[in-house]
């Protein structure tokens, strides 16, 4: 016999979530379930656009330049933008978690920092 | 030489490319949606900024639960990587003992996580399991569903049955495949048992364990089921690692935005540890 705690047992309140609307198989309503905010469209569509413009260099300079940078790794350009990338994600975190507020100054840091990724890493 | 352009190649990608989309990208930009809102069902959503980064980012709750993941990560790494290395380093080469090996040592991971658990559970058990009755009866108060320290042995040891195995495989690869003359040279030249394991084997065996690492890191830094099922985080939260708090968060509590803000976090330290390994990984192609 297995004893299930007590805090296995989660009662949830999935009958409301569900029980509103009628819907047809097709009918999902996909952006209302996102739950998209034009805050996070413009996030991702920023996303979009760098790889769209890595591409485009790409076409233009093809190699993507690689070299040994400042950390002794070989990188090329993709591998300086994903750098970047999860850089800014961690000195945005940092931010919030240290300072909270006026949130932009770590958006410039990042910028920044990037420039430094994309000239020396 | 000129190469013949053919696109055609892209209609083949067009099937992993729906997959990813609907299994990656769009369950991903959902819970980036939704770690900045708040929403009580329906569909209907609020927004609230970067609250819930702040709230997770500054809770003690969440450093809690990070503070175990990488106690348990590390306590497992540095229990796993050395006994794998040295049952590997044990294991017949040739022979029949070589195939009743490798089956033996394959069964655990052939194993579901919630069995695991499952079994587990069962065998702990301070009155009727087999370990929780013997280790009572030789005088150890072990009860591993109310003390924090029994709960962490358990699981740690549950950890190590399951995936020690993968260890073991991995390097025994790598050890098949050092060649004879390197053990011939290092016995002319008269060189020690461990001679022989830091100069050749190990180096050798450089690249399976940091896959071996890599795996091991990541599949206990993302452990869920077997936890759940054994201790369900207790007691308490003692053994609430990310994961486990995290799936709480989000349907025990139905808190979507700070779960969602909280598994961002959780990814983007999985993929950093990804991106460090994989350089490492290259390091190590490289220097071949």
């Amino acid at each position: 016999m297995i004893i299930i705690p007590s805090n296995k047992v989660m009662l949830l309140g999935w009958e409301s979530v569900s029980e509103s609307r009628e819907k047809g198989f097709f009918d999902f309503e996909f952006i209302t379930w996102m739950a998209w905010t034009w805050q996070t469209a413009v996030f991702f569509i920023f996303i979009a656009l760098c790889l769209v413009a890595m591409v485009l260099w790409e076409k233009k300079v093809p190699g993507g330049t690689p070299r040994r940078g400042l950390l002794g790794l070989d990188t090329t350009r993709g591998d300086r933008l994903f750098i970047s990338l999860l850089s800014s994600a961690f000195i945005h975190l940092a931010w919030l978690g240290i300072v909270g507020s006026i949130l932009w100054i770590a958006t410039i840091i990042s910028i920044g920092f990037a420039v430094v990724v994309f000239r020396y890493f | 030489m000129n190469k013949t352009v053919n696109q055609k190649a892209w209609l083949f990608v067009i099937p992993v490319f729906i997959l990813v989309a609907f299994n990656a990208a769009v369950p991903l930009m959902t819970v980036v949606n939704y770690s900045f809102q708040e929403t009580f069902g329906n569909n209907v959503f609020t927004w609230e900024g970067t609250r819930w980064f702040k709230q997770i980012l500054r809770s003690d709750r969440f450093h809690d639960a990070l503070g175990r993941q990488f106690l348990f990560t590390g306590i497992i790494l540095l229990i796993q990587i050395p006994l794998g290395i040295f049952i590997a380093l044990t294991m017949p080469k040739k022979g029949i003992g070589v195939s009743v090996c490798l089956v033996l040592m394959s069964m655990p991971l052939l194993i579901p996580w919630n069995v695991v658990g499952a079994m587990w559970n069962i065998f702990a058990l301070p009155e009727i399991g087999f370990l929780g009755h013997t280790l009572n009866d030789l005088g150890f108060d072990y009860n591993f569903t109310q003390q924090i320290g029994d709960a962490w042995f358990t699981t740690v040891l549950m950890d190590v049955w399951h995936w020690t195995s993968l260890v073991v495989l991995l390097s025994y690869a790598g050890l098949r495949s050092i060649q004879p003359a390197y053990y011939q040279a290092a016995e002319i030249d008269g060189a020690s048992r461990w001679a022989v394991f830091r100069h050749i084997e190990l180096p050798k065996m450089k690249k399976v364990l940091t896959i071996a690492i890599l795996l091991r890191f990541m599949d206990s830094f993302m452990i869920y089921t077997e936890p759940f099922v054994l201790t369900g985080g207790g007691p308490g939260n003692a053994t609430a690692f990310l994961s486990i708090d995290l799936v709480k968060m989000a349907l025990g509590q139905f808190d979507l935005g700070p779960a969602a803000a909280m598994s961002l976090i959780y990814f983007f330290i999985v993929l950093l540890v990804c991106w460090v390994f994989y350089n490492l990984m290259m390091r190590n192609e490289e220097q071949k």
